[in-house]
């Protein structure tokens, strides 16, 4: 074979072998760290630590249910601010304020927004929410999470908003169709399926998040429904427990780290199905 | 013969252009006929077609000049109801557009908007629109099915029911066969050759045959003005100017 050709198999063989061993690497890690919460979270799993409550501390037993009921509350805020408020800039973003010079300025600032270290949103809050009111609450947690969830759903719902061809946007306008209309009956139906994956997918991002919520939820050994006062995350539970001096405290952060991981990797494969079950048009 | 829409002078500017796209153009287009605006690529006739219901005002910084008088009121006017226009002038489009729902809410989606919400006169009226889109036949089974199942060439005459629907006074088609096959297109054209017994129609088409078909005048237009316009017949036969007689007899275009 001549020299030139053998030299271009080898350069493309050298390039392969590197980003084969690049993407070895990365899975490497995300499978040790996956099995070693499965292994470690298994036998940890068991119906107290969903259904009974914290022990004193230093006393073997007890459950997590304090801090599952108060991460799905926060979370649920979390969602009821951030899901409406973003799916309104992004229809701003990419319907009413198309045309304006400002969009592209905020479109760039979600773009920021979203690499904000997760801490700093935290402390955000601490600052205008839970300082000024004297006292740590579920409200500012949740308040935390949808200021993460909020870039990630409006850049993801103007993306959207922007693939509905002009066409049929101006199909409804012919037909007499005032704009908000066009918007809800035609333009939200059309891509329907990609703003819901894109909700979930941002869901999937802030529930892991135990960062924003020290500062804000903070934490509660005790069961409690009231979001005017501290609350327990899983999240936070985990870093505590973890960090904690029991051996059953770390046996249940590993089980806690467990469910939340299969928790988002349910959201994140649903969004999957979901995306992969649309009908080609 | 009744005049429905006159254009006088009209001159059409799009956003950040200084030149006009249309220069002083001219035209009657006549009460319950098929008029044909044609010319080569580029020559303004879909941007004509767009400024008969205002399509053009989507777009911010668009502007028009002249006259266009329809039924004796200029709707260039600035304080025109624009949806009272597009209630009155219908347009159908290049490509279908069907809208993501059922087949019966597609059509029923113009009448919905004029607050009918009585479900009688609903599906009197979606049967009506699809029958007189023939396409009736081929949908009373699955009117609950997405509009989007059908084929293209159902999925535009679900366009055009949707449009007559609201029985519109006028009905504008911009390249309406341009992404069909000859069988669609052929049904297409028997259609808007029906639909002129109750309704204006105005149609943009870049194959001549289709306007010497289907139309009672013609326009054509080059660079932005009309140089042209008379009895489709004539235009086809006698044409007065040399630059039709170029473009009808295919020297240019």
């Amino acid at each position: 074979m001549e020299k030139h050709i053998l030299r271009r198999k080898f350069f493309n063989y050298l390039a392969l072998l590197f980003t084969i061993i690049s993407a070895s690497w990365g899975l490497f890690w995300l499978f040790f760290i996956l099995f070693d919460v499965l292994r470690h979270g298994l036998s940890a799993l068991s119906l107290t630590l969903f259904l009974a409550d914290p022990t004193p501390p230093g006393e073997e037993g007890g459950g997590l249910r304090h801090a599952f009921v108060g991460h799905l509350l926060i979370n649920l805020i979390a969602i009821l601010l951030g899901v409406p408020l973003g799916i309104l800039g992004g229809t701003f973003l990419a319907e009413y304020g198309r045309n304006w010079k400002i969009s592209g300025y905020i479109s760039f600032l979600a773009d920021t927004m979203m690499s904000v270290p997760a801490i700093l949103v935290g402390a955000f809050v601490y600052a205008v929410l839970v300082k000024p009111l004297g006292h740590f609450s579920g409200w500012a947690g949740g308040v935390a999470l949808a200021i993460i969830m909020f870039p990630v759903i409006v850049r993801t719902t103007e993306q959207m908003l922007k693939l509905v061809p002009w066409t049929i946007r101006e199909a409804a306008f012919a037909l007499g169709a005032p704009y908000h209309k066009v918007i809800w009956q035609v333009v939200y139906p059309s891509v329907k399926t990609g703003l819901f994956t894109g909700i979930l997918l941002a869901i999937a991002r802030v529930s892991g998040e135990a960062a924003p919520l020290l500062f804000t939820s903070f934490n509660n050994n005790f069961f409690s429904l009231d979001m005017k006062g501290p609350i327990a995350s899983l999240t936070v539970t985990i870093f505590v427990y973890a960090m904690g001096p029991y051996e059953y405290w770390h046996a249940q952060a590993w089980g806690a780290a467990l469910v939340i991981t299969l928790g988002i990797l349910l959201l994140n494969l649903t969004a999957r199905l979901i995306l992969k079950r649309r009908r080609p048009r | 013969m009744n005049i429905e829409i006159e254009i006088k002078n009209l001159y059409f500017y799009y956003a950040h252009s200084e030149k006009p796209t249309l220069k002083n153009n001219n035209l009657t287009i006549y009460r319950h006929k098929v008029t044909a605006l044609i010319g080569p690529s580029g020559c303004g006739k879909t941007t004509l077609l767009r400024c008969l219901n205002r399509m053009h005002d989507l777009y911010p910084g668009n502007r028009y000049e002249g006259e266009i008088l329809f039924k004796g009121q200029n709707i260039l006017a600035k304080d025109v109801d624009l949806i009272q226009i597009r209630t009155k002038i219908g347009m159908v489009f290049q490509k279908p557009t069907p809208f993501p729902m059922s087949i019966f809410d597609n059509v029923a989606y113009g009448l919905r908007l004029r607050g009918i919400k009585n479900k009688k006169e609903l599906e009197e009226r979606v049967e009506k629109a699809l029958k007189e889109a023939a396409l009736w036949d081929e949908v009373k089974d699955k009117l609950k099915e997405s509009g989007l199942s059908l084929s293209g060439g159902q999925q535009q005459r679900l366009c055009i029911a949707r449009a007559i629907a609201v029985e519109p006074e006028v009905l504008l088609f911009d390249e309406p066969t341009s992404a069909l096959d000859p069988i669609s297109t052929g049904k297409i054209e028997d259609l808007i050759v029906q639909l002129k017994e109750k309704i204006t129609i105005v149609i943009v088409t870049h194959n001549m045959q289709q306007a010497a078909r289907v139309s009672d005048f013609t326009a054509f237009m080059y660079l932005g003005e009309l140089v042209e316009f008379g009895p489709t017949e004539k235009i086809f036969t006698r044409p007065e100017k040399k630059l039709t007689e170029d473009y009808i007899t295919g020297r240019f275009g």
